[in-house]
């Protein structure tokens, strides 16, 4: 009996302990803390290359799920900007229009961290030289073939970030988008 | 001797086992999210199972019915007894489930759904799941919303036992935690949520390009099983697009909808398409720059509402009933509280009421 009483009280203790590492926290408003979602940032802005596939406009190098701050400065005024709360929880997503292309923002924590980044004509291009309008076959010859296929994108991905290209009949659209809110 | 020995090792157990599960029902209460400042949207299925269930309308859907509505001018100017069950992002599957749970109390004449949430095929955010299903009480609706809501990652038992999920919670701790350990709140208007600030709408993005823009089976499924549902129990369902600005709706996804409405004999209504009968004007009637209304968009939607309800469903007008009378004089000296306060907190008035 006793051993029965001291395991409830065992379990107990083990629930309000936690119940693993790899948990994931729900914090006072009921949102998610993903594991890592913060920690896949990096401080981002014209100093720093390199993690997964970047895009470079006029010398800043923009990176997902590296701080907005110093890259959004480095970018200077935005042609628009329009932010839009989410439902129910605190934190704008941010999107920020620049000539070809808009910068998106989600928060984390005291920060902005890119979310994505959208071409939205063929005035620029990706790091590797390809831009809205190229055909299928440049792609596949510029990123090769390790790719899949997703909703009618191609998709490349590298060190937990994703590079899309749309297709229509070429490419319709070019997408950096981060893995974390997905 | 050895008898009484038994009897008692098994009262001192059966004490001991009920101290551990009391204890960890007080924690459970005291740790799970209350939702009643700050986000309160958590808080509104829940609701309304305190309701006297009597209502014509039933409105299920995400922000785009629990923020774009107004069933006190519905009742005020239409005698139409409505009742809004909506959650943040609530999917379309949760909004079946939803609305089955509401058809095991009453059997409303018209339920409407908005149909935002159709370019979900699966659940995008646990949060989000767990503002709709923990407050649905338990049922095989219920059960059947969170097998069709959980994530890879999410586990059933979390749901029946909250406190797995939220025991960190405890260094999160508020006043209100303690507070409203065992009661709550009301923080809705029959499920409206209010907000009388503007912010008008500007520098709208358009969507960007989609590779695929067809709605997704499991979406389809739904949204099937919910006009299944309703022809069944003989409730009109009416389809609806709010007239929320973003997240961006496609015309791919607009002539889905109105293909869809077309072959089942739905009525549909596109508030989008719709500002000048509404009267909407995206620079007074919004408090976030057109995701959402204000009160005024709000009330301006229920008005339209209110004669399509009335004029193409034939729906009664229901202030001459005593009982629904009562019931309504205090919701709206609620709502009229809540509209002068926000006013105040909002700086659009002052608290002189000038």
């Amino acid at each position: 009996m006793k051993k029965l009483t001291a395991l409830l009280m065992a379990a107990s203790l083990l629930i309000l302990a936690g119940c693993g590492n790899d948990e994931k926290v729900m914090d006072g408003s009921g949102q998610n803390s993903e594991a890592g979602a913060s920690g896949s940032a990096g401080s981002a802005g014209t100093v720093q290359g390199g993690k997964g596939y970047v895009f470079t406009y006029k010398g800043t190098t923009i990176q997902v799920d590296a701080d907005a701050a110093p890259i959004v400065e480095a970018l200077g005024e935005p042609a628009s900007y329009y932010e839009a709360a989410s439902c129910a929880f605190e934190g704008l997503d941010k999107i920020y229009s620049y000539s070809g292309f808009e910068l998106n923002t989600y928060p984390s924590g005291d920060k902005d961290l890119v979310s994505a980044v959208v071409f939205r004509d063929d005035s620029v291009s990706t790091a590797e030289g390809v831009c809205i309008g190229d055909t299928l076959e440049k792609v596949k010859q510029v990123y090769g073939d390790d790719c899949t296929e997703e909703d009618g994108m191609l998709v490349y991905e590298k060190d937990g970030m994703k590079l899309c290209f749309i297709l229509k009949e070429d490419v319709a659209a070019i997408e950096y988008r981060s893995t974390v809110l997905e | 001797m050895k008898q009484n020995g038994k009897a008692r090792a098994l009262i001192k157990f059966a004490v001991s086992a009920a101290v551990a599960l009391g204890g960890l029902f007080l924690l459970q209460r005291l740790l799970v999210p209350k939702y009643v400042d700050g986000i309160v949207e958590g808080a509104f299925i829940a609701e309304y199972y305190g309701e006297k269930k009597d209502f014509d309308v039933i409105f299920v859907g995400d922000c785009e019915v629990y923020e774009n509505f107004s069933p006190i001018v519905l009742w005020q100017e239409y005698g139409i007894n409505s009742y809004i069950r909506g959650s943040a992002e609530q999917y379309i599957w949760q909004s079946y489930y939803v609305l089955e749970d509401t058809l095991r109390y009453e059997t409303p004449k018209a339920a409407i759904f908005n149909i935002q949430s159709l370019q979900f095929d699966k659940s995008q955010n646990e949060a989000y799941n767990r503002m709709t299903l923990e407050g649905m009480r338990w049922s095989p609706s219920k059960v059947n919303a969170i097998l069709a809501s959980m994530k890879p990652e999410e586990q059933f038992l979390d749901y029946v036992f909250p406190i797995l999920r939220y025991h960190s919670r405890w260094s999160e701790l508020t006043a209100s935690d303690i507070r409203y350990m065992f009661d709550t709140k009301r923080v809705s208007h029959n499920g409206y949520y209010m907000r009388v600030d503007v912010r008008p709408a500007e520098n709208v993005p358009t969507g960007r390009i989609l590779g695929d823009y067809s709605f997704g089976e499991n979406a389809w499924k739904y949204l099937d099983m919910m006009r299944e549902l309703c022809e069944e129990k003989g409730v009109k369902l009416i389809l609806i697009k709010a007239p929320s600005l973003y997240p961006y709706w496609y015309p791919e996804w607009e002539e889905q909808v109105e293909e869809y409405a077309q072959k089942y004999g739905l009525p549909y209504i596109n508030f989008l398409e719709l500002t000048e009968e509404t009267g909407i004007d995206y620079s007074t009637d919004t408090y976030d720059a057109g995701l959402h209304m204000n009160l005024s968009g709000a009330e301006k939607l229920a008005r339209y509402m209110g004669r399509f309800l009335r004029e193409e469903i034939g729906l009664l007008d229901r202030r001459g009933e005593t009982e629904l009378q009562e019931i309504w004089k205090s919701k709206i000296e609620a709502y009229e509280a809540e509209r002068e306060a926000q006013y105040v907190k909002y700086g659009m008035k002052e608290e002189n009421g000038q």
